[in-house]
């Protein structure tokens, strides 16, 4: 084939050419129809938003557009701040535009009766997941977006947050903090309060019956392991923040973990909780192509993002941005480009105490440049 | 906007999908090339076009969003995957048929090897700009790049691919 004879002149002859070769490079691609999907993925959101106004105002007949305006602002109001602005996106993708923002809750539609289709069985999602890495501030929560089969966000976030190798972080610098085994049985929202069931390993003698604090684990790891699954049930349900109550094997129990758990626990704080600087794209072990767009969320001293490009002890690039806000979790992005290589990013906080006290917050991420 | 139609995000859905599915998957294709990978990507990106109505509320601006939201997905897609699947075997028509299928579908896996081939962004400008037909501004917004920027990707893409073919061919 010669469709670009070589000396051939003229760009808009080119243009024309192109404008035909992509026509004709999908011309055979028929997608299926998945309206019917689609619309099966969109009903679910119905329910929930449907049953947060039936709780929250007290339910009627949701009848005229009026009162579903009304309903909008009741789900919005009940949201706050914390967790949900730093972007729990259900059904989203890692796309850090679409995961900064907490999507809110749907609008329901009295034309929707809810009618249980569920989605085909290849059908995918993804979900929020958090997961402990080790700070220059202790344990603290770092978040991940999972592909995974199409089913209970909720229960699909947890059983990844609870998972080892294998189904576990992407990122090696990320953890579960659970002890290897550890099962998930009840998952639940009656609206209110979100039920947690954790089953123990088998075979657990005292050092993994989920109650006490096992050896090995920290007082500070145990707090932050509990945290974690309640920011990720949070994350998954996209309902504000639910208080979680646990259980061990379907029973309560006075702790867990060696921490209190016989109440329903509201989340901690996300200042004392999350690490205070995530890279979001790209992720762990991605191969991009020079340049390079970095985003993630950081709460930084003044808003300041500084970033350098390693290579072994080496700085190959550096940089700094700015937040969108200071001192909360807000968005940031910037360009990188590099020669093709193997490279550890490091995006951190500005040191704002100058070398006296607290060294930085922190990511990483292993990227791969491409020729 | 003046009058756009009431749409509510069921309807916004339904009357998007009937008139642009196809096109948003034909355009992920270009970009991932996996005709069911983009096909995961569109649905998805409808998903979220719906969960987002209420402060889209206007069919143009859905619209950009679903674009915007397609090349995003299968930009963050295709970092996930890597490149192994830079150079996919040609899928073998399943009918011993005419010699004509099987050029014309050597001949598009061809075009999707050149494209696959590019940067991200000549591909996107490329895919946005000759096949979807926008304007510079509205890949600019699309991509939030500058226009100049579309506009260098744009040409430095065309002549990349010109060379790509010509190799192939």
């Amino acid at each position: 084939m010669n469709e670009f004879p070589a000396g051939s002149s003229g760009h808009d002859r080119d243009e024309e050419r192109i404008r035909r070769l992509l026509d004709e490079a999908v011309s055979d691609v028929e997608p299926r129809d998945a309206l019917g999907s689609i619309h099966a993925r969109t009903k679910v959101s119905h329910m929930n938003g449907m049953r947060s106004w039936l709780l929250g105002a007290g339910a009627a007949v949701v009848a005229t557009a009026a009162t579903v305006a009304a309903v909008t602002v009741l789900s919005d109001g009940t949201t706050g701040e914390g967790p949900d602005e730093v972007g729990p996106a259900v059904a989203g993708s890692p796309n850090p535009s679409e995961g900064t923002k907490p999507s809110p809750a749907e609008k329901p539609s009295p034309a929707e009766s809810a009618s249980p289709n569920e989605p085909p069985a290849e059908e995918t999602q993804t979900v929020p997941v958090y997961y402990v890495g080790d700070t220059s501030h202790g344990p603290r929560l770092y978040r991940e977006f999972h592909r995974t089969p199409a089913g209970e966000p909720l229960r699909a976030s947890l059983e990844r947050a609870i998972a080892g190798r294998g189904n576990g972080p992407d990122d090696p610098d990320y953890r579960s903090p659970w002890p290897s085994g550890t099962g998930l049985g009840q998952a639940s929202f009656d609206g209110d309060v979100v039920t947690l069931s954790l089953e123990p390993p088998d075979g657990g003698g005292e050092s993994t019956n989920l109650r006490d604090r096992p050896p090995g684990l920290s007082e500070d790891e145990a707090a932050i392991a509990i945290e974690q699954l309640i920011y990720t049930a949070q994350a998954a349900l996209q309902e504000g923040r639910p208080a979680v109550q646990f259980l061990i094997n379907g029973q309560h129990t006075d702790t867990l973990l060696g921490q209190p758990a016989s109440e329903p626990l509201a989340q901690g704080d996300a200042i004392d909780v999350l690490a205070q600087v995530w890279i979001i794209e790209p992720a762990e072990g991605t191969e991009v192509t020079s340049p390079f767009t970095v985003s993630g969320l950081a709460a930084a001293f003044e808003a300041n993002v500084q970033w350098e490009l390693m290579q072994g002890d080496t700085v190959v690039k550096r940089g700094f941005t700015t937040a969108e806000e200071c001192c909360t979790m807000a968005p940031y992005s910037f360009e990188v480009a590099a020669a093709p290589g193997d490279y550890t990013l490091v995006v951190h906080d500005s040191d704002a105490s100058d070398g006296e006290g607290f060294a930085p917050w922190e990511d990483t991420k292993q990227v791969t440049v491409l020729p | 906007m003046s009058t756009a139609p009431r749409w509510d995000a069921d309807t916004a859905v339904d009357e998007l999908y009937a008139a642009h599915y196809r096109r948003l998957v034909r355009l992920s294709v270009l970009l991932v090339r996996d005709p069911e990978t983009a096909e995961e990507v569109v649905q998805d990106s409808f998903v979220a076009m719906h969960g987002r109505w209420r402060t889209l509320r206007d069919p143009d601006k859905a619209l950009a969003y679903l674009r915007q939201t397609v090349v995003n997905r299968s930009r963050s897609v295709l970092r996930h995957r890597g490149v192994q699947s830079r150079h996919t075997p040609p899928v073998l028509p399943d009918h011993q048929g005419a010699d004509e299928d099987a050029l014309a579908s050597e001949r598009r896996r061809e075009i999707l090897d050149a494209l696959r081939d590019l940067p991200t962004r000549q591909r996107e400008v490329l895919a946005l700009r000759y096949y979807l037909d926008l304007s510079e501004a509205d890949i600019a917004d699309a991509l939030g790049i500058s226009r100049g920027a579309v506009k260098s990707h744009a040409s430095r893409g065309v002549a990349a691919l010109r060379i790509l073919l010509q190799e192939a061919s």
